[in-house]
């Protein structure tokens, strides 16, 4: 019995008791990894500001399926998010597949006689006219939070449907009220991606009488690895890493975002499976190992220099080689290393806050630190406890102690942050940079599917970047001079983590 | 179009209408009563849709939620709301809070105004909004906004002032010309002397909003949007309204201009006299354009692609003004009997005489084939009458659509992902001329 035999996945604060309302330092949650209880309890707040459910990020990878139709089961808003994930989609598939493809969603968008009386009949209809009218290879059908309270039941009408449409039905669980981890969406896409879409569909086998080409085959695989991407990496990460591994003589199978769906089986068969970030693939690899046998490795996010020398070294020493990976190290090290050097007298000295998810944060704050600036402040949208050895790496190397905000983005804390810290730079998510644009602070994204963050490319190109940001930071310097925030002057003068853990009591009189 | 799904909804649900409108207003904080990635999902709708705005003073990832989760679900949300509320009015500096609900605490059966109502006989400025997504989309939620606004905001039995009058009918975000067009409206009323409430636009305060009851008219450019609203209005404040379609172009502002005047029974010379000079104006403006709209031929065939407002008022100007051919107009709004009536009133009788064939449809995908049984395609003819040279006016999702008819194209309509747009707008007589020149310039892009 495995997960993978229920309908539903288990939400993360279940299954890694992964938490979003905490306050802590640097060398505090080092510690705390180092010490035999590096569990955290989840806190509340008294005060919250909206942010994300799992449906948004879920869409993200559900949207770049080649001949994938996504139909939401919910009210008519959710999946408006789609608008932008749509750029995405088409300048994903313009650079994979050599064509700009807009994605297509679809929702049944369930008003108030649903409500009362049940969408599932709609749910139905709809199926059967989608399979019709788009003839796709798979229909993704996602709920959201109305089917999760009035019960409608889409892996029943899934069941019920499948003999009569010839796509693939993949019901997806995105009722956002029953988590507060969003990262959850990961294990709800890869739950309906290893129930649906794993057996045979497709591809061919060589005959078992041509040795050759089955014995030929057996070497191709002994050599092909799947490189996991749930929408965190760009075409241009992606071929850096393709690069590197290419250079280790192995084949690369990009799984599962931009994949065609009839080819998922093709993951089963790989060597190896690599995640570049404990957050999105724990859930499914461990079903890969258990049910295919194939092995994972998963630590690790190849973002900054040591983090993709580590990565690289893991990759290495679970196929045997060691004595490739270091000299490929040796020579891309050096060569980065020497090309860094023209940025690092802008950045030297300069104080950095940084803001994303968990993994990303920390990987990407050592980044920062190895091309020369100091980080002051971080806060991660979660925490769970693959994250220990990154907390240890960047605390080796701080100079002093620094604040950790363990926050599903919650912008006033940050603000309130921002003002004591004054910091020189900050990076942080989509839509997550305006509270410092706003303060006046230089600003960088971290994540965008259009740009270089990932391996040794990607250390030059952020350094790049942010040289660039820093040689002319004069509109946000504008921004901070001419707006405001929507914040209380107590606001500022109060503490930041005032609000933390007050639920049910009244405080900050 | 389909009666069991909605394919990419050029709209969200009325709570993402509500937030957007709330946080267009002057000052207005939005708290929203709803699941914590609704938020997410409006800003990421506007980074998509809404030609690269998103937010404002209090929007995005910004705006207070209680992020109701499956505890609140199974025990009730009011407790959490109370919470909220009381610590964003000490956190968020605003001088209006809205709260907006969603889907869930309206199964769960919160009752928000209980709540409010405690922080409203304590003094605070704060109301509150049934927003629910499966109330309809956010065009209603722009409605629901206003209708709140109405019963609980504005003073009520304040008298009439004279040349006071209300403009509503375009909804923040969801048009992403909104600023530019109210303000494109606003100055075609002042030109009339009036003194306009936009509710909106960097020139609007809370103030005169709270005293919008004194205004002797409301001027709703839509035929859709804000008409609730408006009715609630003249019911509890005793203002009437006047209907009206989205004035883009010297033929619609002048007929905008007479309409509104006779209303307000204005001094007709001097609404003649407004109308010459702007028109006057308007022509000077356009005619060096004339070499070259004959030397390289810039008349073409058109399709419309837009929402209620939008679909109508651009076939009008193609036809009226321009002297265009916008065979087919789809207006892609869920619609109700008596407003596509309305609707298919405005492109009826053209000034031009021109006929269009209007039809209703949601999905992008299906466009074409309502395209292809209007003017069917060459079936190999040596002599074939086509559909060209031909554009394409709608939204960025039409782009296939033009592509598909080898034509230029341009976004106007939601979901705008490939323009920026800060305070463009299509409006009044210098509007028309922003049109035209986005049009031809798209013709020419190559040139």
């Amino acid at each position: 019995m495995t997960y993978f035999d229920n309908k539903v996945p288990p939400k993360r604060e279940d299954r890694l008791k992964a938490v979003i309302a905490h306050n802590d330092t640097i060398c505090g949650l080092a510690g705390k990894a180092k010490g035999k209880s590096c569990l955290i309890d989840d806190g509340d707040r008294g005060f919250t500001q909206g942010s994300i459910c799992l449906l948004l990020p879920a869409l993200a990878m559900l949207n770049t399926l080649p001949d994938n139709v996504v139909l939401l089961h919910s009210a008519l808003g959710c999946g408006s998010c789609t608008h932008s994930q749509n750029a995405n989609v088409r300048v994903g598939s313009n650079v994979r597949q050599g064509k700009t493809k807009d994605g297509i969603w679809l929702s049944t968008a369930l008003d108030e006689t649903d409500v009362i009386s049940g969408g599932e009949p709609k749910l139905e209809k709809a199926i059967i006219e989608v399979d019709r009218r788009y003839r796709p290879a798979t229909i993704a059908i996602v709920a959201g939070c109305v089917p999760g309270i009035i019960g409608d039941d889409i892996d029943g009408v899934a069941q019920k449907l499948q003999p009569q449409v010839n796509a693939r039905l993949l019901p997806v669980h995105c009722e956002g009220f029953k988590t507060k981890i969003w990262a959850t969406a990961y294990d709800a896409v890869y739950h309906t991606i290893g129930r649906n879409l794993l057996e045979e569909r497709g591809i061919s086998n060589p005959a078992p009488e041509d040795e050759l080409a089955v014995f030929l085959e057996q070497q191709r695989l002994a050599k092909t690895v799947n490189l996991m991407n749930v929408s965190s990496m760009g075409r241009v990460d992606e071929q850096e890493l393709e690069r590197l591994l290419n250079s280790l003589g192995l084949e690369v199978n990009v799984f599962p975002v931009f994949a065609h769906p009839d080819s998922f089986v093709k993951a089963t068969r790989a060597a190896l499976s690599i995640s570049t970030c404990p957050t999105h693939d724990d859930y499914f690899l461990g079903y890969l190992q258990e049910r295919f046998n194939v092995p994972s490795i998963i630590r690790h996010m190849p973002i900054g220099i040591e983090n993709t020398s580590l990565w690289l070294r893991d990759v290495a020493a679970a196929l045997g080689l060691e004595g490739q990976v270091e000299p490929l190290i040796a020579a891309e090290e050096a060569e980065l290393k020497e090309a860094l050097k023209e940025f690092r007298p802008l950045f030297e000295g300069k104080r950095v806050f940084v803001s994303a998810g968990e993994f990303r944060a920390l990987a990407t704050s050592r980044l920062l630190q190895e091309i020369g600036l100091e980080v002051v402040g971080i806060r991660s949208f979660h925490h769970d406890d693959f994250a220990n050895v990154e907390y240890e790496k960047l605390a080796g190397e701080a100079k002093s102690d620094y604040v950790v905000d363990i926050a599903n983005v919650q912008p006033f804390e940050e603000a309130n942050l921002l003002k004591r810290l004054k910091p020189d730079l900050f990076l942080g998510h989509a839509n997550g940079n305006m509270t410092a644009a706003k303060l006046g602070i230089p600003t960088h994204v971290i994540y965008n599917t259009g740009l270089s963050y990932i391996g040794y490319r990607g250390v030059y190109e952020v350094a790049r970047r942010l040289h660039r940001q820093l040689k002319n930071p004069v509109y946000n310097r504008n921004l901070g001079e001419n707006i405001r925030l929507p914040y209380t002057e107590n606001w500022y003068r109060a503490e930041p983590f005032s609000y933390l853990n007050t639920r049910g009591r009244s405080v900050n009189e | 179009m389909s009666e069991h799904f909605v394919e990419r909804a050029r709209f969200m649900c009325s709570l993402g209408g509500a937030v957007g409108t709330v946080t267009a207003l002057p000052g207005a904080i939005p708290i929203l009563h709803s699941a914590s990635g609704c938020a997410g999902n409006f800003a990421w709708t506007q980074n998509g849709g809404s030609g690269l705005q998103v937010g404002g003073y209090c929007g995005s990832l910004t705006v207070p939620s209680s992020n109701m989760q499956e505890n609140e679900v199974v025990f009730g949300g009011e407790e959490r709301l109370r919470e909220q509320i009381a610590s964003t009015l000490k956190v968020m500096d605003g001088e209006l809070y809205v709260v907006l609900t969603g889907c869930v605490p309206e199964m769960i059966g919160d009752d928000i105004f209980a709540v409010v109502n405690e922080f409203r006989d304590e003094g605070a400025p704060i109301i509150g909004a049934i927003t629910g997504g499966f109330r309809g989309n956010s065009y209603w939620g722009y409605d629901l906004v206003l209708q709140a606004l109405v019963k609980d905001f504005l003073e009520r039995g304040l008298p009439k002032v004279k040349g006071k009058v209300n403009l509503w009918g375009i909804v923040p975000y969801m048009d992403p010309f909104w600023r530019g067009n109210l303000e494109g409206i606003r100055r075609l009323l002042e030109l009339l002397g009036l003194e306009v409430n936009s509710f909106f636009t960097a020139d609007d305060s809370l103030e005169a909003i709270r005293r919008a009851g004194e205004a002797e008219l409301n001027i709703v450019v839509s035929d859709i949007y804000g008409q609730e609203a408006a009715r609630q209005f003249q019911e509890r404040h005793g203002t009437p309204y006047l209907t009206l379609p989205l004035p883009v172009g010297p033929s619609a502002s002048e007929e905008f201009l007479r309409l509104v005047a006779a209303k307000l029974a204005l001094d007709e010379s001097m609404v003649q006299g407004v109308i010459d000079r702007e028109k006057s104006r308007y022509y000077k403006i356009l005619e060096p354009l004339t070499d070259c709209y004959n030397d390289i031929d810039l008349q073409r065939y058109a399709v419309v692609v837009g929402d209620g407002n939008y679909a109508v008022a651009l076939s009008r100007f193609l036809a009226d003004d321009l002297g265009w051919l916008p065979e087919l107009t789809v207006c892609t709004d869920q619609v109700k009997e008596e407003e596509k009536v309305a609707l298919a009133g405005r492109v009826e009788k053209l000034a031009s005489g021109y006929k269009t064939k209007l039809v209703f449809e949601t999905d992008a995908s299906e466009v074409l084939g309502h395209l292809n049984r209007h003017w069917p395609r060459s079936r190999g003819e040596k002599f074939y009458n086509a559909f060209s040279p031909a554009f394409v006016v709608g939204s960025s999702l039409e782009r296939e659509l033009a592509l598909q008819l080898g034509a230029p194209h341009l976004s106007v309509s939601f979901p705008v992902a490939n323009r920026a747009v800060l305070d463009r707008g299509y409006t009044g007589f210098s509007g028309g001329l922003r049109l035209a020149e986005d049009l031809f310039s798209a013709v020419v892009a190559n040139r």
